[in-house]
């Protein structure tokens, strides 16, 4: 027991716990020092990445969706010739595979500890690139945007969004693509100039909950939370073609998973597909109106989209990969919550149901929205009818400040504009925040506050807490 | 604070908002002159004084026509929906600054001067499509091992956009006291007060998990309920806070249930854009549908005429769609004890919201 050092209120919460028996020492003190430590990555087994359906209530078999969209969660693509048909990527690229960076905890959830984009140059996947001195063996599995357009002399046009996702690769020098040799994006430049930001992987756990609220729903969340003594304002993101609440990516720019899927596989590995079927070009020979060379059209040889249904030739239907993702996100089950351990030993039972208590009380609780409501009545599988949504996210999109924005716009979304991130898995999240720039809960709690940003008063409320009431929340998120 | 105070209070805040505004934003200390923020103002709105951007510290890039060679770190130069205004003389209520150690709002009328070693480490974020403010967040300066003491949130509600069911501060701080969030007690009981010479409703919560309390005083200026929000764990700090609210300045027409405008403001008058006033209405013609609200501050002239616009919350399209609309409205003259006034309302464009 460190009470010693500890400041009278939190020895006074902490004795009788002491005094239970000695079967309790051996909990991890909370704020050793006074000061609160995050207790990190859980890596206790939560059963995360199984699915959300109970095979014994799954009238329409939709188990089997699930399955299949696992497995080619963890396809690898090759640019043509691949023996098991799974071509099309390219030619340019961030990663080989959905669940390359979809994998932390589990198939399906954000970066790993071990990034594979590193090894790509060296392990035949890119061997005709650099690396960017941005992507490490251990740090954050990253896409890369230029938030402005450059011109020929180096200077960045501020008069000219960008915002596009610039590949770190391409398919140069692979022996499966032919001629095309395109370059890749001037990083090192763009760095120069301070003019890229990052994006790490959303985790798709639980997904399908998130994109079955009706918006009814989320617009009364958001009517009930105004009246609050926080500064918090949120809005919502819309979709341009129908105008209902957009929900998905960072900036809530994706309007369902179908879509946030067949952008990533268009987008992220530059695989055409039902949704978007032409090969992308980058931002620059989009805004030069040059398009992508011929060189590099055409690569697979099958013609487009490079996904489609059916995509064996077999007399059998068979979705497109893009459906196949979109169902395995969509009937992943939510994270569950688990057991916390700090320097190897369990966290005290009160901690956790204290810190959530608090996480509620100073705030955090009006955006980070435990249970954003109930699911409407599923066509596809009971388990997504009248479901609670733990997500810990109102879906809204909030003013961040100048300390997290990225200059990107998304839709109705500003530079400064993020959707609320679920935080439901975030006990076993390694990288935090849009752009993976820390893996330390408090330093991402501290990101929150800087120059408009709305959470600037809930950051003080948190502030305002002494470090076990800080732990006790440390604690609690790592319990999610 | 009588009439003609109040006016040498606010040429003197005007002249201050020309520097420390520069184009007309919250408190950014440097000049108009600096060629960036040309650059800035043309990016987001080229015909009007959009309200700049919250930034650190002031950006020291060789900017030649929106052509730099490294983009300065903690400036939003890509907005979305954000507030502009027809010029940068008239003040708007997100224009308080802090210089030294006093935090001013000109639209407001108001002077607070900080506690000691207290500091506005941040300010807030764009007025929000609901027409809520953030003023100023205040607290320590000095932290020991990241425990701060307290902390203040001055905040503003534009009564002319709230989506609670009020028509003035009282009913709105009654809202908010009735709809406290489960976590929190009422420990204050409703009560009516007087601060610095000015009536103000106040009320105490407090959290049992945090065992951080909530004061709330709140009055009304201008159709717009101003809260000040204290918080911190120890009460005693609380009460101190309290009492130094005396030392606030603002204008007479305070008052939970007044604060309609008069004397040296326009007057205010919710729903006032009615076809029982208005002579002319020319509706604006959108280049792109979007989907969000746009709050409309306007003043009207003793003429009958839009002599000035404050977008809350729109796009750079939106206002210039709406500016050359509200351009041709022509609204009755508005008399009040016999004589033309002038009268400040709202008006919602875009999707409408449920009162």
């Amino acid at each position: 027991m460190r009470l010693a050092n500890f400041p009278k209120s939190a020895n006074a919460l902490w004795l009788p716990i002491g005094l239970l028996g000695a079967g309790l020492s051996c909990f991890a003190q909370p704020g050793g020092n006074g000061v609160p430590n995050d207790p990190g990555v859980q890596t206790d087994n939560r059963g995360t990445g199984a699915t959300i359906i109970n095979p014994a209530n799954d009238p329409n078999g939709f188990t089997a969706f699930f399955q299949d969209g696992l497995k080619r969660m963890q396809a690898v693509e090759s640019v043509s010739n691949s023996a098991t048909g799974n071509n099309g990527l390219g030619p340019r690229f961030n990663s080989n595979s959905c669940s390359s960076c979809h994998a932390q905890p589990a198939v399906g959830g954000s970066g790993a500890q071990i990034n594979p984009q590193f090894q790509f140059a060296s392990n035949g996947v890119a061997p005709g690139n650099a690396m960017p001195d941005f992507i490490t063996a251990n740090g954050p599995t990253r896409e890369a945007r230029f938030p402005f357009f450059s011109n020929s002399g180096g200077g960045v046009n501020t008069s000219a969004p960008n915002g596009g996702v610039e590949d770190l690769f391409t398919v140069a020098g692979r022996s499966d693509a032919g001629g095309c040799s395109i370059q890749q994006p001037n990083f090192q430049a763009a760095e120069a100039a301070n003019n890229i930001i990052f994006r790490i992987p959303t985790p798709v756990f639980g997904a399908g909950l998130i994109e079955n609220l009706d918006d009814s729903t989320l617009l009364q969340n958001l009517a009930n939370n105004l009246n609050n003594n926080l500064g918090i304002s949120g809005t919502f993101n819309h979709n341009g073609n129908d105008g209902t609440i957009a929900r998905f990516g960072w900036k809530a720019q994706n309007k369902s998973l179908q879509i946030f899927s067949g952008e990533a596989y268009n987008v992220e590995m530059g695989i055409t597909n039902l949704l978007f079927p032409q090969e992308r070009p980058s931002p620059e020979e989009d805004q030069h109106g040059t398009g992508l060379g011929a060189g590099c059209l055409s690569l697979t040889g099958t013609g487009y989209p490079e996904d489609a249904s059916n995509p064996h030739s077999t007399s059998a239907a068979v979705l497109d990969d893009v459906s196949a993702f979109a169902n395995f996100a969509r009937f992943s089950a939510p994270p569950a919550p688990g057991q916390v351990t700090l320097d190897g030993h369990p966290i005290a039972p009160p901690s956790i149901p204290s810190g959530q208590a608090m996480f509620s009380s100073i705030g955090c609780a009006n955006c980070h929205n435990p249970t954003p409501g109930t699911t409407q009545v599923s066509n596809l599988v009971p388990a997504l009818s009248h479901a609670p949504v733990p997500a810990y996210s109102d879906l809204e999109i909030h003013h961040m400040g100048t300390g997290l924005a990225d200059n990107v716009s998304q839709g109705g979304a500003g530079g400064d504009q993020f959707r609320t991130a679920p935080l439901w898995g975030l006990g076993q999240r390694i990288f935090l925040l849009h752009d993976g720039r820390t893996t330390d809960l408090l330093q991402a709690i501290a990101a929150h506050a800087s120059q408009g940003s709305e959470a600037n008063t809930v950051v003080q409320n948190f502030n305002n807490l002494n470090p076990t009431q800080q732990q006790d929340i440390l604690n609690f998120l790592r319990s999610l | 604070m009588v009439a003609g105070e109040i006016m040498r209070y606010l040429a003197s805040s005007f002249k201050f908002q020309k520097y420390v505004c520069g184009i007309g934003g919250r408190n950014m200390r440097f000049r108009f002159s600096n060629p960036f923020l040309i650059l800035v103002a043309s990016l987001s709105s080229p015909i009007w004084a959009q309200r700049a951007t919250p930034q650190a510290t002031a950006p020291t890039s060789d900017a030649v026509g929106g052509v730099v060679m490294k983009v300065p770190s903690g400036v939003i130069l890509v907005k979305g929906a954000w507030s502009s205004s027809s010029d940068s003389e008239t003040p708007v209520p997100e224009g308080g600054s802090v210089t030294g150690s006093v935090f001013t709002d000109p639209y407001f009328g108001m002077t607070y001067t900080l506690p000691t070693d207290w500091i506005e480490k941040y300010q807030g974020p764009p007025p929000s499509d609901t027409g809520r403010y953030v003023l100023g967040q205040f607290s320590p300066a000095i932290t020991s091992k990241g425990h701060a003491r307290g902390s203040i949130l001055v905040s503003a509600q534009d009564l002319f956009f709230t989506r609670t069911p009020a028509i003035n501060a009282v009913e709105l701080i009654n809202y908010m006291k009735d709809h406290l969030q489960a976590d929190y007690k009422v420990e204050r009981p409703l009560q009516q007060m007087k601060i610095a010479d000015r009536a103000f409703l106040s009320f105490g919560y407090w959290s049992p998990a945090a065992e951080l309390h909530w004061y709330v005083f709140a009055t009304q200026i201008r159709c717009h309920a101003l809260e000040i929000v204290l918080t911190s764990h120890d009460t005693q700090l609380l009460e101190d806070l309290t009492v130094e609210l005396s030392k606030m300045k603002l204008p007479p027409e305070a008052n939970p249930v007044g604060g309609t405008g008069g004397g040296a403001f326009p007057s205010c008058i919710i729903d006032y854009v009615s076809d029982q006033n208005l002579v002319t209405r020319v509706n604006p013609v959108f280049t792109e549908h979007r989907y969000n609200q746009i709050p409309v501050r306007i003043i009207i002239d003793k003429m009958g005429k839009v002599k000035h616009i404050h977008f809350i919350s729109a796009f750079p399209d939106q206002a210039k769609a709406i500016t050359d609309a509200l351009g041709q409205w022509k609204f009755k003259q508005y008399i009040k004890d016999g004589q033309a006034t002038e009268v400040e309302t709202g008006i919602l464009f875009g999707p409408q919201s449920v009162r």
